[in-house]
């Protein structure tokens, strides 16, 4: 079952300087929810401030009730939330069985490998190349490699920050439409952070848009999608605007 | 040719105890982020751990394990007091080197002021010569040889086969990605810190064995080979290590034989800079 995340007025930076400032979302178990807005948003430091990598400066983040603002990453993950990093997402010199070994570092012995398993029969290109090297198999393969990781655990909530950066198109698509819907399909939630904002609307429950640091307008893709203001601004004035206004904000 | 059989015999020790240190030192490197130049000196404590229980009659043999518990315990302590301390206000990583320099002086000239500058040896017999060919070998050197593989072993089985080992691996991979895996990465480094100093402690006496003789300061020149057969086989690669001692123990005491025992420590950097120049990264080494 996936968690709900609420995330309330939440600020985040490095040493001391905020770069995302009062940031509230959220996520009810089982939806997938996405942040898009341009390069330098703080999209990836918003997520970091959620996981334990990034100085939480204000705010406060729960999951299911449970309040884990400021936790260290590994306490996190303890919490029920799996991460899949934009870059650096895999251990390269690590063979791809021993990286899912370590995505599933808490599990008891007996549990790893029919999780592996799994994993693998969710993704059948991993099942082939169990003894190769991470840092040898494509991009596209690391990253569901990566995802594979995160799903070890079994998380209630996925925190996926850009997974279809430096992807190939087709692979990009296969990568959101199959499998980031098969999370949530799964009863997780699922937290993403895209640049391909149109590809990422496509599978959303509700979508936050983030730019200078701040939360712009949120709404459902629909309601995104019906504003002038967002299709200009983040999808290059292309989509056919609706009636609908979603929750804009100054 | 009985000349280079007997050289390579000597090399052979000379990787040996090579190895030992440099895995070790590598190791350290690659999960701590610290390149700890104090690495030599606290091989040398541990050489003297077991000289002062050799001295009180005990078995040099126990001073080994004596030495290898007070490398892992000193190493740890270096790294609580010192090391974690710099990290954690994010000194620069050429600020812990200087900081490893200025240990490497407070521990080998602490030792000296109360070792005295005089050099020390274990009372131990170095039992029977072995031959076979060429190639001469005392007991005491086969065994060694026997500590190497041993120990290589060990390493090997803990990083390919253990749930430990293979943390170390990601956290010297990814130190911020095996967090979000769950992994406490700090307790990781503190083990790292524990084992590579054991280590650390072995090398020192089977240095100060296969020596013969040594000094508070005799393993800085050793440090710099550590450091040729470390980058020899690429910068926190414990394999490359292995083979890194190998290369350089070898060529070191063939080249002494053939050339001038002067000149052998320079030809370990001869090859070093060959190597670097061809693949910078090391022979394991991959381009980050």
């Amino acid at each position: 079952m996936g968690a709900a995340l609420l995330v309330e007025g939440l600020s985040a930076g490095y040493d001391t300087r905020p770069v995302v400032h009062e940031v509230s979302i959220a996520a009810e178990p089982g939806e997938i929810v996405s942040v898009v807005g341009p390069n330098g948003s703080g999209k990836s430091t918003l997520l970091g401030a959620l996981i334990g990598t990034v100085e939480v400066l204000g705010g406060r983040v729960a999951l299911d009730s449970q309040d884990i603002t400021g936790w260290a990453p590994e306490d996190v993950v303890r919490a029920g939330v799996g991460y899949v990093p934009q870059v650096d997402d895999v251990f390269a010199p690590l063979t791809v069985r021993e990286n899912l070994e370590m995505g599933g570092y808490l599990l008891p012995a007996r549990e790893v490998q029919p999780r592996i398993d799994y994993v693998a029969s969710v993704f059948p290109q991993l099942a082939g190349m169990l003894g190769r090297r991470a840092g040898r198999i494509s991009g596209g393969e690391r990253k569901m490699l990566a995802m594979a990781r995160a799903m070890m655990l079994q998380p209630r909530l996925f925190v996926l920050d850009e997974p279809t950066a430096n992807l190939a198109p087709a692979v990009a698509n296969e990568l959101l439409e199959e499998h980031v819907r098969g999370l949530a399909a799964d009863g997780a939630t699922a937290l993403i952070v895209e640049q391909r904002a149109r590809a990422v609307l496509a599978i959303s429950d509700r979508t936050y848009v983030l730019a200078g640091g701040t939360l712009r307008m949120s709404g459902t893709p629909a309601e995104l999608l019906s504003s002038r203001q967002f299709v200009a601004s983040f999808l290059g004035g292309s989509a056919s605007a609706a009636e609908s206004r979603p929750d804009e904000r100054p | 040719m009985s000349l280079l059989l007997a050289s390579f015999g000597f090399g052979l020790v000379a990787a040996a105890v090579l190895a030992i240190a440099t895995v070790g030192f590598t190791l350290q490197f690659a999960v701590t982020d610290v390149l700890n130049l104090a690495f030599g000196a606290v091989m040398i404590v541990g050489a003297y751990v077991a000289y002062w229980i050799n001295q009180a009659g005990i078995t040099v043999w126990v001073g080994l394990l004596a030495a290898a518990v007070v490398g892992a315990v000193l190493s740890f302590v270096l790294n609580a007091i010192v090391y974690a301390p710099f990290q954690r206000h994010h000194a620069s990583p050429i600020a812990v080197v200087i900081v490893a320099l200025g240990l490497t002086l407070i521990i080998e000239f602490g030792l000296q002021s109360y070792v005295g500058g005089t050099s020390v040896s274990y009372t131990m017999s170095q039992g029977h010569t072995l031959q076979a060919g060429g190639l001469q070998l005392t007991v005491v050197q086969l065994v060694i040889l026997a500590l190497a593989l041993a120990s290589m072993v060990a390493v090997h089985v803990l990083l390919a086969y253990t749930r430990l080992g293979k943390a170390m691996r990601a956290t010297a991979a990814n130190r911020s990605l095996a967090r979000t895996c769950g992994i406490r990465s700090g307790r990781v480094v503190t083990v790292t810190w524990l084992l590579s100093g054991a280590l650390c402690g072995l090398a020192g006496t089977v240095f100060g064995m296969n020596a013969g003789s040594f000094n508070a300061t005799s393993a800085d020149l050793f440090l710099i080979l550590i450091l040729a057969a470390a980058f020899l086989g690429g910068p926190g690669k414990a394999y490359g290590a292995m083979i890194g001692a190998l290369v350089i123990g070898l060529a070191t005491e063939i080249s002494a034989a053939y050339i001038t025992s002067s000149y052998k420590d320079v030809v370990a950097f001869v090859i070093l800079f060959a190597m670097l120049a061809w693949r910078p990264t090391g022979l394991l080494g991959t381009r980050s």
